[in-house]
């Protein structure tokens, strides 16, 4: 988002008085090696899912996998909430989903790889207990079981 | 966002994140995050702009190989610097007084769409519902009967598991989809705040879709209220 400021009253109220966790410090995992030899993968919040997939619902704490090798025309975007523009989107997956550009990353050698999946969450979350408790380490779990050394997070 | 990189991390693999809210991640505290002063939605920057998403990955990226954390940066372009962010919703815009049919509007936008669709290697967004858009007619006849509280408006491609307002809510938004698309290719160069503004404000769909709305927050039933609020506000 924007910085605050430049928002209207009615959306910075919204933001400022999200449920939001706090924390003092963060948990810390030290890279093995450079980004040129990572094999990436994305995790986002932006909704999106393969066609066919169930769409999502507002306040859902599941995820969907979206294999690397799906192509942008197999990709829908459900997220809840219509406080960001769909428009990009519409023109460019890559906006919320960088797969081009990772893909490109990789054949030019700047990026090790990628994984086998992507992952995907709704976001504009109130409640956390589920994606604490259950699917977000379930998904952390599937990453590393992969191969995967870093995740790139986007929202929406 | 800033939870699951959180649990990421503790299950062994590095995150770095793109965060849109500075603030939420400043009290969240994901290991390593890239704050960019974009509108929600752009993440990466621009669409169809390759060279800022790439200089957006690379300063996501160069955080992974920073000592300690956790780490919060700033990333330095702001190419919305001169505009105005705040997303035109139903609410900002007079509605339009056209009495048009969505139906006839649906059949006029047609061609825009499939050219629009064409164009981009037939990828659409459009979809959530599986009703296929040349049946959009009956889709629009769908939603018109929901608003008007009728009972027994529904569609045969409605999943049996999923409520009727649920299956309204995606119609909308697939609704909404093969409008953007088909304006899109009708006017390319408009930009987010056109699109938005010629929805809510030129067409018969934007009144559609308040309607939808309206009729959702009529009920007491707060999960219908909360749909509601996905599809107008």
């Amino acid at each position: 988002m924007p910085r605050l400021d430049r928002l209207s009253e009615l959306q910075c109220n919204r933001l400022i008085t999200h449920n939001v966790l706090v924390y003092d410090d963060a948990p810390w995992v030290w890279p093995a090696k450079p980004v040129a030899s990572m094999r990436l993968a994305l995790v986002t919040t932006a909704g999106v899912h393969l066609r066919g997939d169930t769409p999502f619902k507002g306040g859902e704490q599941t995820y969907r996998a979206i294999p690397s090798n799906a192509p942008a025309k197999d990709i829908l975007l459900s997220h809840s909430s219509i406080g960001f523009d769909r428009s990009g989107v519409i023109r460019d997956l890559n906006l919320v989903l960088p797969l081009d550009r990772l893909r490109e990353m990789a054949e030019r050698g700047e990026i090790g790889g990628l994984g086998p999946n992507h992952y995907s969450f709704m976001g504009a979350q109130t409640k956390y207990d589920r994606l604490m408790d259950e699917t977000g380490p379930e998904v952390g779990r599937r990453l590393k079981a992969e191969g995967v050394d870093a995740v790139l997070l986007t929202g929406a | 966002m800033g939870v699951i990189a959180r649990e990421i991390e503790q299950a062994g693999v590095a995150t770095t994140s793109i965060s849109l809210v500075r603030e939420h991640t400043e009290q969240v505290k994901p290991p390593r995050a890239l704050f960019v002063p974009f509108p929600f939605g752009y993440p990466l920057g621009a669409p169809e702009d390759p060279d800022l998403q790439l200089c957006v990955i690379r300063a996501a990226l160069a955080l992974l190989e920073r000592p300690g954390g956790p780490v919060l940066e700033d990333f330095p372009e702001d190419p919305f610097a001169a505009q105005d962010v705040n997303l035109p919703q139903a609410s900002d815009v007079a509605a339009s007084s056209r009495k048009d049919d969505v139906a006839f509007e649906v059949t006029s936008l047609r061609a825009h769409y499939e050219q629009w669709v064409d164009g981009h290697g037939g990828r659409t967004t459009v979809g959530l519902t599986g009703v296929h858009e040349r049946k959009f007619r009956g889709l629009v006849r769908f939603l018109e009967a929901f608003a008007r509280g009728e009972e027994d408006a529904d569609m045969p491609e409605r999943p049996r598991e999923m409520s009727i307002p649920q299956f309204a809510r995606y119609a909308c938004d697939d609704l909404r989809a093969f409008y953007f698309e088909a304006r899109l290719h009708q006017k390319p160069g408009a930009d987010f705040q056109d699109m938005n503004r010629w929805f809510w404000g030129q067409t018969a769909a934007g009144n559609l879709l308040r309607s939808v709305r309206d009729r959702m927050k009529a009920t007491d039933d707060p999960a219908l209220a909360g749909l509601a609020f996905g599809i107008a506000r």
